[in-house]
């Protein structure tokens, strides 16, 4: 096998070769941080457009709801960043051999069939009716369960993990996940009473000053 | 949102009696408002209209007092009606009132003219003792009512009296213009099973086999019924306990606590419900008067008790959608009482707004009308009992002491007329009368849901997908979309096998080429860089051309 290749096709190389792919491109130094931010992108841009089209019986909401692009950021780009930082902080005091960047990398091309299939899955909920439900929901399984397993792979080969370590890193991972997103909700209610203090500072002070 | 709209239409509707007592016009006195398929309150037309309102006034209760009159009961016997709690019309049509600030029963035909006034109850066979909450013994004064709160009247004119402060029911029959004679009475069942002390009725009902249902509110297991000789048959038709977080924790904390513990838990009991009526096929719709009330709010109920209402409260709230807090008073629907008319219309009367609340037999919501502006006509302070007869509703208000007729306008006939074919399936005869409602009223639901099924049964598929969607219905959308991908499908058949087998060719060929490496890749990608040159130029010529043009002008 040729491993010349460029960077786009590496992403296909990993996603269709989910235990050696990702050796491979540990071992070639492959994987560009540029493909993976606009892979995370286009997550946002699938989320974005499951949220707003399908076929009126499967999603409607869409045909009703004011839509709110907040939650689905959040659900995108701010749950990826904060799986990256959790990742590498964990992993980091586990001994994994990933820095930042690959996990970064590694992580963005394990999305890829999850991306897909949730385009393909809104796509074809404009072809067929409730009772053919089942093709719907295969597609978006398959799609969710393919991302899952080249996850497990992507992060065992960044951190050189045997297969326990790998899940065990991971799940410590979402609890670490948990933990940044509460403390990011702490500081942020913290940041606005101080923020609110200084307010009422200011305005007391504007009060006397009048008067 | 939604209570913006709804202090909006409040707001409206205030506007609109200031501006109306000076003007009379033809226009409704209020604004009426329908529920669309995500329950926001929408300006509709008025289903129903007031037709008129009759007092004591009206219904000459002066001959009362008058000792020329037939009617005479004595020389100080009040001339006006005080504090009414219920009425209910008859099956030989004849209205009865209970005058319960008077202690009498008034019974007048359908334009109420006064025909009887029972004060005297004579023929109780028995003294009887009640004890009260506090444990007070008191004997039945059996002559006369005390505070009467519900009334029943069977085809044979035979009435049951719900006396509330006599702590009995009583079936009695017309005697005189002035009296009734007692035929039985129906005390607190002397048994284990009833376990509270009163028996303080408000409420009472008979069947078709003259079973006698009796509502009390201080017992929730139901209502008290009575078989025809007077024997206590048991509890009916219990509502269920409406789950909150209160619920659930407590279910828990059953699991763990100690016995102390146990006994200082607060009891979660059903709701009772407040009262009922029967329909003319013998089910028994009830209402429960808690605000908000979600569970078991409105039931209709089998001879067994159980509920056979096919759309629950589950799914919907009965009565106003949200509660509204305005002018530091929060309005919440309290559903006070039920009446089926003959045509299987559902009429619920909502005690904190004043708003009839008419669904069909399917409780799909249909029309909202009636008001709580105490000062207006059509607008009720205390409104305590609603009856039906025909297309005409009667609601009593115990506040303002009269009785109020609506009558159905051009636009409640057209509603009726289409749901009762819709109801049938003749949805293809509804299709018109709903397109006469859509005029009126573009948004509403039922008659946009009536006319995606009449599209849907006249093979008009893709028009009866734009109404299911406008409807915002998934299952009727789903069924006309299935038959429309069918339609195509069978039109377009050897179109569509055409495309793939070429595709299915086009790729084999491409697949074998590849294989020999016959495809001439140069010659492609020279075509292709030739193609895109003269794009390329065709543009900036397109571009330049334009911009010269914008130029020139």
């Amino acid at each position: 096998m040729i491993y010349d290749m460029k960077p786009w096709q590496w992403v296909k190389h990993v996603i269709f070769h989910p235990t050696e792919g990702y050796e491979d491109m540990r071992w070639k130094k492959a994987g560009s941080i540029k493909i993976a931010f606009f892979i995370v992108f286009l997550l946002f841009c699938s989320q974005v457009f499951s949220a707003r089209y399908g076929g009126f019986a499967y999603n409607m909401k869409a045909y009703s709801d004011v839509f709110n692009i907040v939650p689905i950021l959040v659900q995108s780009v701010a749950y990826y960043a904060t799986w990256v930082v959790a990742n590498w902080s964990i992993c980091t005091l586990f001994d994994g051999e990933g820095n930042m960047r690959r996990v970064a990398i590694y992580t963005a091309y394990a999305l890829v069939p999850y991306i897909v299939c949730n385009f393909l899955a809104t796509l074809i909920s404009y072809g067929i009716t409730l009772d053919e439900s089942i093709w719907y929901t295969a597609i978006s399984q398959v799609g969710l369960w393919w991302s899952v397993v080249l996850m497990v792979f992507g992060m065992k080969a960044c951190h050189q993990y045997n297969f326990t370590m790998t899940i065990v890193s991971m799940i410590c991972t979402v609890l670490g996940m948990v933990l940044i997103l509460c403390l990011l909700a702490l500081v942020m209610s913290l940041f606005q009473q101080v923020y609110v203090f200084f307010a009422t500072i200011y305005t007391e002070i504007l009060y006397r000053v009048r008067s | 949102m939604k209570i913006k709209k709804l202090i909006s239409i409040l707001l409206a509707a205030v506007l609109a009696v200031m501006t109306m007592s000076a003007t009379v016009s033809a226009v409704d006195p209020y604004t009426t408002y329908n529920y669309d398929a995500w329950f926001n309150a929408i300006p509709s037309q008025a289903g129903y209209e007031v037709v008129a309102t009759y007092d004591s006034v009206t219904m000459h209760l002066e001959q009362l007092s008058d000792p020329n009159s037939e009617f005479f009961i004595s020389e100080d016997e009040p001339a006006t009606m005080s504090d009414m709690k219920d009425f209910f019309l008859s099956p030989k049509n004849e209205f009865y009132i209970v005058d319960t600030g008077n202690n009498r029963i008034i019974k007048t035909d359908l334009e109420f003219n006064l025909l009887a006034c029972y004060k005297n109850f004579p023929g109780s066979y028995t003294k009887h003792t009640i004890v009260d909450d506090q444990g007070n013994e008191t004997v039945v004064d059996a002559d006369e009512l005390k505070s009467p709160y519900g009334i029943f009247v069977d085809e044979d004119d035979v009435m049951y009296i719900a006396d509330r402060d006599n702590q009995r029911v009583v079936k009695c029959v017309e005697e005189t213009k002035t009296s009734a004679r007692i035929l039985s009475e129906y005390y607190r069942p002397e048994t284990e099973l009833y376990d509270s002390v009163s028996f303080y009725c408000t409420k009472v009902l008979v069947d078709a086999a003259k079973n006698v249902y009796v509502l009390c509110p201080a017992v929730n297991k139901g209502a008290i019924m009575f078989s025809d000789s007077g024997s206590f048959v048991g509890y009916y038709g219990a509502n269920r306990v409406e789950v909150t977080a209160e619920v659930i924790r407590n279910k828990i904390w059953r699991k763990i606590a100690s016995e102390e513990q146990l006994a200082s838990l607060v009891r979660l009991t059903p709701v009772e419900y407040a009262n009922f009526d029967i329909d003319k096929e013998g089910f028994i719709w009830t209402v429960t008067e808690v605000a908000n009330a979600t569970t078991d709010a409105v039931k209709k109920m089998n001879p067994a008790g159980y509920n056979i209402l096919e759309r629950t409260a589950d799914n919907n709230q009965f009565g106003d959608q949200i509660s509204v807090t305005y002018n530091g008073t929060t309005y919440a629907t309290r559903l006070t009482d039920i009446t089926v008319s003959e045509d299987g219309f559902v009429n619920i009367l909502d005690y904190t707004s004043g708003r009839v609340f008419q669904y069909d037999e399917r409780c799909n919501q249909l029309l909202i009308f009636g008001f709580d502006q105490e000062e207006q006509r059509g607008g009720f302070y205390n409104p305590n009992a609603i009856e039906s007869h025909g297309d005409n509703i009667y609601v009593l208000d115990g506040r303002n002491c009269d009785i109020t007729v609506f009558g159905l306008t051009e636009f409640g006939r057209y509603v009726h007329e289409a749901i009762a074919l819709h109801n049938r399936g003749l949805y293809a005869e509804a299709y018109d009368i709903w397109q006469e409602v859509l005029k009126r009223d573009g948004g509403f639901y039922m008659a946009l849901l009536g006319t995606a099924k009449a599209l849907y049964n006249q093979d008009d598929y893709e028009g009866a997908m734009k109404y299911a969607k406008l409807a915002f219905n998934d299952t009727d959308y789903d069924k006309a979309f299935e038959a429309n991908r069918q339609e195509m499908l069978r039109d377009n058949f050897t179109m569509y096998v055409v495309i793939i087998l070429l595709v299915v060719v086009a790729w084999i060929v491409i697949n074998v080429l590849k294989k020999k490496k016959k495809i001439p890749q140069k010659l492609i990608a020279t075509g292709v860089s030739i193609v895109v040159e003269k794009g390329k130029t065709l543009i900036q010529n397109i571009v330049a051309k334009a911009q010269k043009g914008g130029k020139g002008k």
